[in-house]
């Protein structure tokens, strides 16, 4: 469903008259279909963001070719939605106008998006929240606002950058639990970066491991743990310690390999 | 009202006091007590002069201000958004920023005459710079993430800069327009001073050269309650405008 076939992207920096090329990603393939959960792990550095936008149409690629669906993508899509990191909720907007930012530019009627907007509310649980300003909202809460708006727009394909990255341990696992009933519900494509290895194994279908700069896809694991999956039978799960130990020396080894 | 109105109004009414006890002590020209001021501003109001000119005065300020707040906001916005136009115009824009704005009065006479079209264009000039540059930080310092977020659903050009720079920036925006306010009231007064002797400005020659300092006290004054309310009136647009910054800011 999404072929990404040999992508490779090189940024230039330049300080004080130096140019300086900087390999970001270096022949990077992967398949994703339908429906599947994969994350992508790997150290500080390794360009899975950068592999993010460009499989968001945010950014050109130097060589190789991103297909869904068998068409190349070049600008972002309706087919595709990103969770950011850092919320990227605007501030002067309520949570409810937040979500329905994304109906907006996509041109949906003026109530249509509102009453869109207040069901994927419901659905992350923030319906009592509407009427809030982010800043009003804790971490999880707002990332839940970042997320209904993704899901609004009803993409084919989720993309997600380190979501949890900046909440607390506690609100992190809930959240986990969350997403995975709702991707379970709404039955779409999730691409997850993380450096979480614990998030990884309890999340995915498969785990692409990559390397540090320039990144490159050092090993896929397939995460071979029934589901659903709930949080606590899973972490007791011996497989599910073998699996994050298996992630560790993978990452290890491509960090040693690296340089 | 709260205890910060209640601490201004003990400030106001302890200076009045003793500028009255000291105008009483030394008995000069020099230091009118107060409650001369006072009835020489209501001569000044029942005779009409002071509403005259100072109706004079307000309509030179608005439609100074008004092109300053418009042209300001408008080449603010393009310097922030494009680096081009920013370079072109960076140099003159600071250069302005920092000079003395009453040295243009000459030449703004020599251009416009002494008509009321160089007291406007004063009012423009001292307010003009100061809102541009506001406005350009604030586009500038728009976060980054926002402008992305906004493309990956698919915004166009012109949304993302109605949708993410303009609300984004009008805390900076607010900030300049706040300060224009101050500059413009100068501008004002500027121009009815050293250019023609109209309005609020040649009320205050006119008194200060005949001695008449209880009046002209009393039209000190006056400009000074023109600034507080202009001020005011701004601050009351900035809350309503941009109040979602105001309450981060207290939290």
């Amino acid at each position: 469903m999404v072929e990404i076939q040999k992508v490779s992207k090189s940024f230039h920096k330049t300080v004080k008259d130096n140019t300086a090329e900087i390999k970001a990603l270096a022949d990077v393939s992967l398949s994703i279909r339908e429906n599947e959960f994969i994350s992508i792990i790997g150290p500080s550095g390794c360009g899975k963001t950068t592999l993010l936008r460009i499989i968001d149409g945010l950014i050109p690629y130097d060589s190789g070719a991103i297909l869904i669906n068998g068409n190349k993508i070049s600008s972002p899509g309706p087919d595709r939605a990103v969770v950011f990191q850092t919320f990227a909720l605007l501030p002067w907007r309520t949570v409810l106008a937040n979500v329905e930012f994304s109906l907006e530019l996509r041109r949906v009627a003026k109530e249509e998006r509102t009453s869109i907007a207040r069901d994927y509310l419901k659905r992350v649980g923030l319906e009592d929240f509407e009427h809030h300003y982010p800043h009003e909202l804790s971490g999880g809460m707002q990332q839940r606002a970042g997320l209904a708006r993704a899901l609004a727009v009803n993409p084919m394909i989720l993309l997600m950058d380190e979501p949890f990255g900046s909440v607390d341990a506690q609100t992190r696992q809930l959240l986990q639990e969350e997403l995975l009933e709702l991707w379970q519900r709404e039955q779409k494509t999730v691409i997850f970066i993380t450096h979480s290895m614990d998030e990884a194994v309890y999340l995915s279908d498969r785990v692409v491991i990559m390397t540090p700069r320039p990144g490159r896809v050092a090993e896929i694991l397939d995460v071979p743990l029934p589901r659903p999956r709930i949080a606590d039978d899973v972490r007791r799960d011996p497989k599910f310690a073998d699996l994050t130990n298996y992630i560790w020396d993978s990452l290890k080894k491509a960090m040693e390999n690296g340089h | 009202m709260n205890s910060r109105f209640t601490t201004n109004v003990i400030s106001i009414v302890i200076l009045a006091v003793l500028w009255e006890i000291a105008g009483r002590t030394f008995d000069s020209v020099l230091i009118p007590p107060l409650s001369k001021i006072g009835s020489a501003w209501l001569r000044l109001l029942t005779s009409g002069k002071l509403s005259a000119n100072l109706a004079m005065s307000l309509g030179t300020l608005a439609a100074g201000f008004f092109l300053a707040v418009i042209l300001g906001i408008v080449v603010g916005l393009l310097m922030g958004r494009f680096r081009e136009v920013e370079h072109f115009l960076d140099l003159y824009i600071n250069a302005f920023m920092s000079a003395p704005m009453t040295a243009f009065v000459p030449v703004l006479i020599l251009w416009l005459g002494l008509g009321v079209e160089s007291r406007i264009a004063v009012v423009f000039l001292f307010a003009f710079f100061v809102i541009v540059i506001n406005t350009m930080t604030g586009v500038k310092q728009v976060d980054r993430t926002f402008v992305e977020m906004a493309r990956s659903f698919g915004a166009r050009e012109t949304e993302v800069f109605f949708k993410i720079m303009l609300p984004a920036a009008m805390p900076a925006i607010m900030a300049g327009i706040h300060l224009g306010m101050g500059r413009a009231v100068k501008g004002m007064v500027t121009a009815e001073m050293l250019l023609t002797l109209t309005g609020i400005g040649a009320m205050i020659m006119q008194y200060g050269s005949a001695f008449a300092t209880d009046a002209l006290f009393a039209v000190i004054l006056t400009i000074l309650m023109v600034a507080m309310i202009a001020m005011k009136l701004v601050h009351w647009l900035d809350r309503r405008l941009t109040g979602w910054k105001a309450e981060i800011a207290i939290e």
